[in-house]
């Protein structure tokens, strides 16, 4: 079946492609395809979203990009769209969704926002302000991380 | 180990798709004005030195069928980090990190985000999480996507 060898071609690319001249060449002997399908497949996953992206995911704190302030909003829900749309428009807005609210909990726009420094990113959440008049927010800064690792299936 | 600027460039570079070509480290190391040999050999060393994690595909779990949320809990700080430790066990479990409200005091302290390949499983796993520790999890799953894109200004 065409998708479960996508399947097969994920699980055995996902913990990194080979460093080496031809990697797509290798990854197609280690998984018994052809370089060629190896390469056609890869390129529709990109296309149907199957597959983000085919990139490095970086240890960022490590290079020094120790501020990560998950930002919550609440935005009247006649906003959302049109404000979520404008956070997202942020280079140094890496995520944003929109997510339930409940009792005692009524932040329903989430942005994460990474930086070099807190300054960094709250010029960020300045900006996010003046265009949308939003004044309802929680900066949360990561104090702690447990466990960071990428997603695998 | 310290990064020099062709590492840094060789990074902004790698955070983009990578070609999909017989070679794909020679063409972008041709993009970047760099030898191939030596593209290879800095991402090795980048990947040694933890720089990099992975240079992989990215994968989209929902999109390829799972069930995902974000979940945050309230947990005293006696009990932090024995909680974490629980969280951290379910391999499903990608993200976990203790946060803090900065302008503004907010009582739910561990976040973290779970994938599973049903809902009936990632709710499974949340009430195991819930019974194990003592502590209620509220699952704040995606209503709407307005971005997911990571990229850092390195270079």
């Amino acid at each position: 079946m065409t998708e479960d060898l996508d399947i097969k071609l994920i699980k055995y690319a996902q913990d990194g492609l080979p460093l080496t001249k031809t990697p797509y060449k290798d990854i197609a002997d280690g998984v018994g395809m052809t370089e060629e399908e190896v390469i056609d497949r890869l390129k529709a996953l990109l296309e149907n979203g199957k597959i983000r992206r085919l990139a490095a995911s970086i240890a960022h704190r490590k290079i020094g990009i120790n501020s990560n302030a998950m930002t919550v909003w609440k935005v009247s829900q006649d906003k959302v769209e049109e404000y979520g749309k404008i956070m997202a428009a942020f280079e140094e807005v890496t995520h944003c969704y929109e997510r339930p609210t409940f009792p005692g909990w009524e932040y329903n726009v989430f942005t994460m926002i990474h930086g070099y420094t807190d300054e960094e990113c709250e010029n960020v959440i300045d900006s996010i302000k003046e265009k949308t008049g939003l004044n309802d927010y929680v900066m949360l800064y990561s104090e702690k991380e447990f466990k960071k690792v990428g997603v695998r299936i | 180990m310290s990064l020099s600027d062709t590492d840094k460039k060789i990074l902004q570079r790698l955070q983009s798709n990578l070609p999909l070509t017989h070679r794909p480290f020679l063409d972008l190391a041709n993009e970047l004005g760099l030898d191939e040999d030596l593209v290879i050999e800095r991402i090795k060393a980048m990947v040694d030195g933890k720089y990099v994690r992975r240079l992989a595909p990215i994968i989209n779990t929902q999109a390829i069928g799972n069930s995902a949320t974000l979940a945050a809990m309230q947990v005293p700080d006696d009990k932090i980090d024995e909680v974490a430790e629980v969280i951290n066990g379910y391999s499903g479990v990608s993200h976990n990190y203790l946060r803090k409200g900065k302008n503004k005091e907010l009582p739910l302290n561990i976040w973290f985000t779970m994938s599973a390949p049903t809902q009936e499983k990632l709710e499974e796993y949340i009430k195991e999480i819930e019974t194990r520790t003592g502590f209620d999890v509220r699952m704040l799953p995606t209503t709407k996507k307005f971005k997911i894109g990571v990229k850092f200004k390195i270079c």
